[in-house]
């Protein structure tokens, strides 16, 4: 036996932590070290998926069913789409682009103060055709994105900076060139939809229908922006035929009943481990706060994504804690009853049902890798809540209850086998 | 010891009613799938005073040019009443045209104060590759844990024991399946997360008393396979029930809350649960374990006739 397991210090150094590691959990406190303020991201922090806290998620296809866009055709229209969120204010969304279906899919919250928020009319505005337009400074359009041919970002030889150089179409360029004679020294101002991305400065007529955008800082930028005018030449609209929308009520509703109805389960498992199994009951009741709480702190600390399907691996892996803490509790009352001493049944007892234990749990962690790699996104909290659950029910069920266990019975006052549920008397 | 293999020709009777139930049920109510995995569009809105919902039915058609059918539920708790809106066939629908219904709905029923709770449309194709996706996650599943039962357990015999604890989980899976037909819930995304939360619990349970028959196996070589099996079963019987009871009871709440606020994505995923918990503790019980013992004694008979 360890030192660790024979100090009667171990019991309250464990209590401790996990009293600390609670008060981190609910009360996310913010502490300041050498000037700098860290906040402990507790529950209050908790990152709840579109399924809790509400929002929206659509998947876009052209409207057009005989386009098959192409990977880069997708990555201009993520564009725009995000773009699009940006001028909207919704930073904490995600876009994905799946090449495979030739669709992109689009998952942003819906926040509960935004009362006049229509998320039909968002889902059809995300999706239409970006505009581009150059327009004069008087904002009259002078050329459209579709008399764009090209745009490319290049090195310029002479100048030594990055630009971004422009073909227009037979018709684009007549117009060009007209608005470039009549605007020297004027700015010709470039408009996604309604926001102003560039506004460079005519320097000469342009007449052939090449032009040079120069001013980059570097070549992400010009890039960027010969992305975005390439983008704005997207040849379909998007629309979405499959979406959904979740009302914040509808989701804080859920996520109440989920909260209230895991409490009081939490404290009637717990009132049943410290009836029938007393002592270890008692200490099963510290593992399994330290288990709830170390899976509540092991989503909101990285802000990993709790949907509901997260949350009925949170029940299965606190399922699987109480039966580690029930199979360890049987297993020292078997072997007090066979006449064993108290400290042997202990160890013996832990010795026995880690087997079982573990094996049940590798299981679990198969069903959750598999369900990581072949799943799809609702399913990645499922497997990622199961997968720190498992590591947690052996630190918590297995260590944890072992060294307070230990602890504990190292007081003569605990040494009673009726308080292990032994049914005969002392030795 | 309490004599489970006594009784095993009970059990299995037992289990093949629940599945011809599940059958039979299956003709009546029919297997409801979700438009999650086969396409189509749902919308709820809450609303104050009366909605006639034939008239619903009407505007909303002639609005989308397809039919669709309109109920009426309200929740317990906060007796907010809420207007359902299924549309016929499985494809999706565009967000032009649900503006269109959010418009009309809100003209013709103007003093209801109508609020969109949520809609799910779903094109046919994702769904069904959803579906596809969670299937194989399940399938590949199945195989790797029949893999590591063998392996972990070779000293009772390995494949054996692999594949009967792959009975007893598809059991289990199957009666969280019956519960979905029988009370008529649709076979969603929480049908998946159900199912694999019941497939998590199974297998431990089954591992389990696995672990106390591998034990066993040690100490007591010369008792038969029944003896053993039956005296493993009877040692851990009372953690079997209280792990078991203390999941049901904390899922049975989750239910009840559920229920009594009307939040049907989790009452409809904590009953098949429910169901299932049930069902992982007899099928590791009553079926696992006997009828291990059964093919472990056909082996055993099969082996003397080749040597005779």
């Amino acid at each position: 036996m360890s030192r660790l397991q024979r100090s009667k210090v171990t019991f309250f150094v464990i209590a401790l932590i996990v009293a600390l590691l609670a008060y981190i959990t609910f009360a996310s406190p913010t502490i300041t070290i050498a000037n700098k303020a860290i906040t402990f991201k507790g529950v209050s922090h908790m990152r709840y998926g579109i399924d809790i806290r509400g929002g929206v998620e659509a998947i876009f296809r052209p409207s057009d069913k005989s386009i098959t866009p192409t990977s880069d055709q997708l990555d201009s229209a993520r564009r725009i789409i995000e773009q699009r969120l940006d001028s909207q204010n919704i930073y904490d969304r995600t876009v994905t682009v799946e090449p495979e279906t030739g669709s992109i899919v689009v998952r942003f919250p819906w926040k509960s103060d935004d009362t006049d928020f229509n998320p039909q009319k968002a889902i059809t505005e995300l999706g239409e055709t970006a505009r581009l337009t150059f327009r004069d400074p008087d904002g009259n359009v002078i050329v459209d994105g579709k008399n764009v041919v090209s745009s490319v970002p290049s090195y310029d030889q002479q100048t030594l900076t990055y630009v971004v150089e422009l073909e227009f179409d037979s018709e684009g360029a007549q117009a060009f060139s007209e608005a470039t004679g009549r605007l020297v020294g004027q700015n010709i101002g470039i408009y996604m939809d309604e926001n102003l991305i560039r506004n460079p400065v005519v320097q000469t007529q342009i007449t052939d229908g090449r032009a040079l955008i120069t001013g980059m800082t570097d070549r992400e930028d010009a890039k960027q922006l010969a992305d975005k005018i390439r983008a704005g030449a997207l040849p379909f609209s998007l629309v979405s035929e499959n979406h959904s929308i979740i009302t914040p009520t509808l989701g804080s509703g859920a996520l109440d009943v989920m909260v209230k109805a895991g409490f009081l389960a939490f404290i009637l498992v717990c009132l049943f481990m410290l009836l029938y199994y007393r002592l270890p009951g008692f200490v099963a009741c510290i593992a399994l706060t330290l288990q709830a709480v170390g899976q509540l702190l092991a989503l909101s600390m990285p802000q990993f994504t709790l949907t509901l399907p997260g949350i009925a691996a949170v029940i299965l892996s606190i399922g699987m804690g109480v039966d580690a803490n029930i199979i360890v509790s049987e297993r020292i009352k078997e072997e007090l009853n066979s006449g064993k001493p108290l400290n042997t049944a202990i160890s013996s007892g832990f010795h026995r049902a880690f087997s079982s234990v573990f094996d049940g749990n590798v299981t679990v962690i198969i069903v959750a890798v598999i369900l990581w790699i072949f799943g799809s996104g609702a399913m990645d909290s499922f497997a990622y809540s199961l997968l720190t659950g498992v590591a947690l029910n052996f630190l918590a069920g297995v260590t944890a209850s072992r060294l307070m266990i230990s602890s504990l019975s190292r007081f003569s006052f605990l040494r009673n086998p009726a308080l292990y549920g032994a049914r005969r008397a002392a030795k | 010891m309490i004599r489970f293999y006594k009784k095993r020709y009970v059990f299995i009777g037992i289990s093949l009613a629940i599945m011809l139930i599940g059958i039979i049920a299956g003709f009546v109510n029919g297997i409801d799938l979700a438009i999650d995995f086969k396409g189509g569009a749902v919308f709820r809105y809450n609303f104050t005073g009366e909605i006639n919902t034939e008239e619903a039915d009407r505007v909303i058609s002639e609005a989308l040019g397809r039919n669709v059918s309109c109920l009426v539920t309200s929740d317990l708790a906060t007796q907010t009443q809420r207007l359902v809106i299924n549309v016929a066939g499985n494809e999706g629908i565009s967000s032009q045209d649900q503006e269109k219904l959010d418009q009309v709905l809100k003209e013709t029923f103007a003093d209801n104060e109508l609020e969109l709770y949520n809609s799910t449309v779903v094109l046919p194709y994702f769904g069904k590759r959803f579906f596809r996706e969670c299937l194989t996650a399940v399938f590949i599943s199945f195989v790797l844990i029949v893999l590591y039962v063998w392996l972990r357990f070779r000293k009772i015999g390995g494949l054996s024991a692999g594949v009967m604890a792959l009975v007893a989980l598809i059991h289990d899976v199957l009666v969280v399946f019956i519960a979905f037909i029988v009370f008529k819930i649709p076979l969603d995304e929480n049908f998946i997360a159900a199912a694999l939360t019941i497939i998590g619990f199974s297998i431990n349970d089954t591992i389990v008393i696995y672990d106390r028959i591998r034990e066993n196996a040690s100490i007591m070589k010369k008792a038969s396979f029944e003896e053993l099996v039956d005296t493993s079963i009877t040692q851990s019987i009372t953690r079997s029930v209280n792990t078991n009871l203390a999941t049901f009871a904390s899922i049975t709440i989750v239910y009840i809350f559920a229920q009594i606020y009307d939040i049907s994505s989790i009452r409809s995923f904590a009953l098949p649960m429910m169901f299932g918990i049930i069902s992982g503790c007899y099928s590791t019980i009553c079926l696992a374990g006997p009828l291990w013992v059964m093919w472990k004694n056909y082996q055993k008979s099969h082996r003397k006739v080749k040597k005779a």
